[in-house]
């Protein structure tokens, strides 16, 4: 594996976990996928289709999202939103989040 | 209707999900390749050209449909496969060999000339060897997809999975080495017995009554000295393995042409109905006589073989072992 492949490894793993975190949190107002991605990539989440849509559906199948069909406009979406049980991981998550950046702060400094 | 490229790419995506979740999984689907697509049409790029883009950027419709309903890219994953494998290298070990034994002494006797024999134990173990592979592996893959579906689940043979979890006291023994003072006289014991058997049969006789040998009397003198002398060296062999404290690949190959040194003429002397005492079975059961010598001398030619090849396998494992 060259460098590049090893460090976009390594910048995925660290990434997966909070893309869970900025859903959860950014759903509190209701979203629809492709919306919800473009925010994403405008906040500096980076992360596409393929990962984003199944990680939707897998958050509304553990109950800390929930999802409607909206019909108002020409094209059908579905809405998710955050469910009390989501906004609840998203608090921990993000207190998780806090205690490790704390952490690593805490790490021995290069010189 | 044309369909789209689209309606094509959402259709062969739904081909693998079920039923319950087509409708809501295509229409999500549908909506989010849309959007793609207006996006990319906006930023200037022609509406054909976008569809293609978006629909090659979600990639293989069955690995992305597959992601969608959690169902396992693989036969067997990590929660079963040491459990798998482990059953498996079990019976491979176990039944082919068993198998390929049963084949042939049944060919063997039922008179089978010796190309069929082999030509059948070939095929049967051939036959085993699939279906046990096949049998095991499927129901394996059934096991993997009916216990559990969540994929943060850890191995479960380390959770209350259907088997009982590794646990500690599982760690093989360490292996005899075989080469102790115990199994250097062990060996001698037995060989000493095995030759004074036989010397006492060839010149006194086990039958009351009549000087009548189990061995063939044409084996004596030559024959027997030869044995005698494969004896001698083999215990010369093992007082070296007793010396070295450990089985080595040398000492288990001189160990191999020891063995195959008594067993290949045995078979050769049996085949020229040299080694057993023709007269010995009709003396004694005037009837049969004949068949049961012929069944004997079958199952005596096995017994050789699988004895010869137990103690070939047996010294080159302890010397693997001893590595």
């Amino acid at each position: 594996m060259s460098e590049t492949e090893a460090l976009d490894t390594h910048l995925q793993e660290l990434r997966r976990g909070t893309v869970v975190l900025a859903c959860l949190r950014l759903l509190e107002q209701p979203g629809y996928g492709y919306g919800l991605l473009e925010e994403l990539e405008g906040r500096g989440f980076d992360t596409d289709a393929n990962t984003l849509y199944p990680l939707l559906r897998r958050l509304e199948k553990q109950g800390h999202l929930t999802s409607e069909w909206n019909t108002d406009e020409a094209r059908p979406r579905k809405f998710y939103r955050t469910s009390a049980a989501g906004t609840r991981l998203a608090a921990q998550l993000t207190e998780e989040f806090r205690a490790i950046a704390g952490a690593i702060d805490a790490l021995p400094k290069e010189d | 209707m044309n369909s789209t490229l689209t309606d094509r790419y959402i259709d062969a995506a739904m081909r693998t999900v079920p039923e319950k979740q087509r409708a809501d999984l295509s229409a999500e689907l549908r909506a989010s390749v849309a959007d793609q697509i207006d996006a990319r049409v906006e930023s200037g790029e022609a509406r054909e050209a976008a569809e293609r883009a978006v629909l090659i950027e979600l990639g293989d419709p069955d690995a992305l449909a597959a992601g969608y309903t959690d169902r396992p890219l693989h036969l067997i994953g990590p929660r079963y496969y040491l459990l798998w494998w482990r059953l498996l290298r079990m019976l491979l070990w176990i039944v082919p060999p068993l198998a390929a034994f049963g084949i042939a002494l049944g060919q063997a006797l039922s008179g089978a000339p010796i190309g069929e024999v082999i030509g059948s134990t070939v095929v049967g173990v051939m036959g085993v060897v699939v279906y046990l592979c096949f049998w095991t592996t499927l129901v394996f893959a059934i096991l993997e997809r009916n216990t559990g579906k969540s994929p943060l689940e850890k191995n479960a043979l380390t959770k209350d999975g259907p088997w009982a979890a590794w646990n500690i006291d599982q760690l093989p023994e360490p292996r005899e080495s075989g080469a102790r003072l115990s199994d250097l006289i062990g060996m001698i014991a037995y060989l000493v017995l095995v030759a004074a058997a036989i010397l006492w049969d060839l010149l006194v006789g086990f039958v009351p009554g009549t000087q009548l040998s189990f061995l063939d009397p044409g084996l004596w003198p030559w024959w027997i000295a030869g044995l005698l002398v494969l004896m001698a060296l083999e215990i010369a062999l093992l007082y070296r393995v007793y010396r070295a404290g450990r089985w080595t690949y040398r000492l288990a190959t001189v160990n191999a042409v020891l063995t195959a040194a008594f067993a290949i003429p045995a078979i050769w002397l049996l085949t020229q109905n040299r080694l057993l005492n023709p007269e010995f079975f009709p003396t004694l059961v005037p009837e049969d006589g004949a068949q049961v010598s012929q069944i004997l001398a079958i199952i005596t030619g096995f017994g050789i073989a699988l004895f010869a090849v137990w103690g070939i396998v047996d010294a080159f494992l302890k010397a693997r072992r001893a590595r």
